[in-house]
């Protein structure tokens, strides 16, 4: 099953398929450890919902919905 | 030997200063932590030519060796879509006439080396000579990451040194690696690049050449491959023709089975894994050490409230902690000129200068100091114990619709105290646009010197005709129409007029730490120096020229006539001190200000201002705080009024036009009190905050900030003054 990374709930994980957005905030996303291939989890959720905090590569990120939905899981 | 190498070497022998060595890295690596260590306070801040990206130089010593050491912005890869990226890429490429570094101090956080490293993976491309510093490397051992240095140093072909900087650590060797590397060089080993995107590079290097624009080497080509709207745009017009090369080599990258946004990350992390192997080993499951603390702080109930706890003890130190030494300050000021003002007894155009202008001035300038240093206090430590990054997380759902972000609310909360420090630690934003907006929002956000003129005019027109309860009301609107008025006015202005691109909020939720002491006092002592050198010199000059056109013409006539007026025999007595506050009322209503203000009057007048409200309003456009000594000089009762004074309030409540049509009726109904109150809680009447704009923005911004407030302060104190004629 494939959908975006803001459609997972806290604790489940998933694994990166693509990042589709413009090159900037790809590469932007992509250097801060989300490539395809790797593992990520979502933590927590911040009060209010948004933003999300993942774990990925050993490493807790916190990221917006809006930008969490441009990345493809499965 | 590659162009990037022979250019390093001829820049570090051609010219006769010191040798370059630049300190690159992540955010959250120390990287300022171990500049200050390896510098101590011989520094130097200034900006960038041409930007407001900080430029933070110091001297380094080395036994007899001296060297040049400079901390470029922490970034995590050389995609220079950010000011503060493209400083760097500029730096490290020695464009814009910046020096190239002759040496590269890669600093890196032993706890995630393998993402730290792939900014060095990107920089080997420019050919510079580096050492590495594995930083933090402490921490890294608690949490059962263990790393073979030796082999670190050989697979990556580097001296590498591990350090602690909070704690001083391996400075002296780091010290001792630099100068042995810039006798030794040895260059970080480049990537492999995929035939296709080589291919791509050269193509571009020739195409760019060709187009007439400047040289362009294969690092800077790979930006313009990799990042779609790089400001690096290589000094050629066309370009469509650009675009063009850049899409046919994007098209090979998908041929490869890569997407070119990731693709530079994919594959340099391939890269660093096959060289890292076997450098790192985790013993069993790496310990989290920060998962436990998380689950409190960042929890939905208990993380909110500490969150709104530790904000408040925040602002309350600023608000209140302060004060003493604001007032300390305000006494020496008074102490300085109480002292001064008999020696120049002779020389009053001279007394009334050095006393009124210049040393009312710099304790103007000094006054914001307390609350600046503990502001950066709080900062610091939020900042150095990990705990800004959750605070930011916690709330940027509130700030995120208008184009602010979580990190916006530490600034505007300090706002509230004062905008000085406010706008200074917009600093703690990287995104150049919600940094922006944040500081343009700053000064609407009520700081406590508007809070005199809302207790005088409340007190004096609301309290007593609407009791406490209004009063207290009237209170609470007034400091939150700002902010009310603030965040639709972020949003329109991000939506429809700044071209900007927003960049994506992520945050790297850093390890927590034990703060130093050290650190944070190095940065209350660098912003505190920085304000008073910076912003000081323009707030003192500020205080001179209102000091001018108060003073000035002050034509001894006028003191004669009001001396006539009063002596004549049919006028009723006068006390001494009475009689001098007419005169110096005389002089300001005679003053080039005051006579400005009476020839506005005519704007103000769909406000219901008289020429009296004016003047007081035109005279605290500096610093609106005095508005409540002009209104004093204004109403004759001398400078030393305050917001509590009864007989101020006496006088405000009988003031009755003298001319026009509504001669006869009070000044001050209901609409204008209220039209005063929001105009100055809108209008930037403080030029310490336009003099702070300037210096973290620029000019263009502080003036448009300006003269934005005011127009908007008038409108809705006319608007509130018509509707209030309605009723």
């Amino acid at each position: 099953m494939s959908g975006t990374l803001d459609g997972l709930q806290v604790g489940e994980s998933a694994e990166i398929i693509d990042i589709s957005s413009d090159c900037t905030r790809a590469g932007r996303m992509s250097t801060l450890g989300f490539i395809p291939g790797r593992r990520v989890t979502v933590t927590r959720l911040a009060p209010l919902g948004d933003p999300i905090s993942v774990e990925i590569d050993g490493q807790e990120i916190s990221l917006r919905r809006a930008e969490a939905s441009l990345i493809k899981v499965k | 030997m590659t162009m990037a190498t022979l250019d390093s070497k001829k820049s570090s022998l051609s010219s006769n200063t010191l040798p370059l060595v630049a300190l690159v890295g992540n955010p959250n690596t120390g990287k300022s932590t171990l500049f200050n260590r390896l510098t101590g306070l011989r520094q130097h801040i200034a900006n960038y030519p041409g930007v407001t990206v900080e430029k933070k130089s110091g001297l380094l010593r080395i036994g007899h060796q001296d060297l040049d050491l400079l901390d470029l912005p922490g970034c995590y890869n050389l995609t220079a879509v950010s000011r503060d990226e493209r400083v760097v890429m500029d730096v490290l490429g020695g464009r814009h006439g910046l020096r190239r570094p002759d040496l590269l101090v890669f600093v890196v956080d032993a706890s995630n080396l393998k993402r730290n490293l792939l900014l060095a993976s990107q920089c080997a491309e420019l050919g510079i000579p580096a050492i590495m510093a594995l930083n933090q490397c402490d921490a890294a051992k608690r949490n059962g990451i263990h790393i073979d240095t030796v082999l670190l140093a050989k697979q990556f072909g580097i001296p590498v040194v591990e350090t602690v900087a909070t704690r001083g650590r391996g400075v002296d060797d780091l010290k001792s690696a630099i100068v042995n590397a810039l006798c030794n060089p040895s260059f970080l080993p480049r990537i492999q690049w995929p035939e296709c995107i080589a291919k791509g590079c050269q193509v571009l290097q020739t195409g760019v050449k060709d187009l007439g624009g400047d040289g362009v080497t294969q690092a800077e080509a790979l930006r313009v491959l990799f990042d779609n709207d790089s400001v690096f745009t290589c000094g050629i017009s066309d370009k469509i023709c650009l675009k063009k090369m850049v899409d046919a080599a994007h098209q090979d990258i998908r041929g490869l089975g890569l997407s070119p946004g990731s693709a530079e990350a994919v594959l340099h992390y391939r890269h660093l894994e096959s060289l890292l192997d076997g450098v790192v080993t985790t013993s069993g499951s790496v310990a989290r050490s920060h998962e436990s603390i998380d689950a409190i702080l960042l929890h939905r109930v208990w993380g909110t409230l500490i969150f709104f706890v530790v904000m408040y003890v925040v602002f309350q130190s600023l608000y209140s902690w302060a004060g003493p030494l604001m007032d300390l300050i305000d006494t020496v000021t008074g102490m300085a000129q109480g002292f001064l003002s008999p020696l120049l007894e002779n020389m009053p155009v001279l007394q009334s200068l050095i006393c009124g202008g210049i040393i009312s001035g710099v304790g103007g300038v000094l006054i914001f100091l307390p609350q600046i240093l503990i502001l950066f206090f709080f900062i610091s430590l939020l900042e150095d114990t990990g705990y800004m990054a959750r605070a930011a997380f916690l709330v940027d759902k509130l700030f995120s619709w208008c184009g602010l972000n979580g990190r916006s609310f530490v600034p505007l909360l300090s706002s509230y105290a004062c905008a000085i420090p406010g706008v200074m630690a917009a600093r703690t934003l990287s995104d150049p646009k919600a940094r922006l907006t944040t500081i343009l929002m700053a000064p609407f956000m009520s700081c406590s010197a508007r809070l005199p003129v809302y207790i005088l005019l409340i007190g004096t027109f609301i309290e007593p005709r609407y009791g406490a309860f209004a009063a207290g009301w009237a209170l609470f609107a007034m400091h939150f129409i700002g902010l009310a008025l603030a965040l639709p006015l972020a949003w329109l202005l991000n939506t429809f007029f700044l071209k900007i691109k927003p960049q994506p909020f992520i945050l790297e939720m850093p390890d927590y730490r034990v703060p130093t002491l050290r650190n944070i006092f190095h940065r209350m002592w660098e912003r505190g120096r920085e304000f008073v050198l910076r912003a000081g010199t323009v707030i003192l000059a500020f205080s001179i020229i209102i000091w001018c056109l108060l003073y000035f013409p002050r034509n001894p006539s006028v003191a004669e006539k009001v001396r006539a007026d009063f002596s004549a025999p049919s006028a009723s007595a006068l006390s001494n001190n009475a009689l001098e506050h007419r005169i110096e009322s005389a002089y300001i209503e005679q003053s080039y200000l005051g006579r400005f203000g009476k020839a506005v009057q005519p704007v103000f007048e769909p406000a219901g201002f008289d020429w009296k409200i004016t003047v007081g309003v035109l005279s605290s456009f500096p610093a609106r705080e005095v508005i409540i000594a002009t209104m004093g000089i204004i109403y004759n009762l001398g400078a030393d009024v305050d917001e509590g004074s009864e007989d101020l309030r006496t006088i405000l409540q009988n003031e009755k036009w003298t001319s026009g049509p509504r001669v006869g009726q009070p000044v001050y109904t209901l609409p204008v009190v209220i039209g005063i109150m929001v105009f100055f809680a809108l209008c930037m009447q403080c030029g310490a905050t336009v003099a702070i704009i300037a210096r973290e923005l620029d000019w263009r911004w502080a003036t448009f900030s300006f003269f934005g407030m005011t127009t908007l302060a008038w409108i809705s104190a006319v608007v509130i003054y018509q509707i209030g004629k309605l009723f």
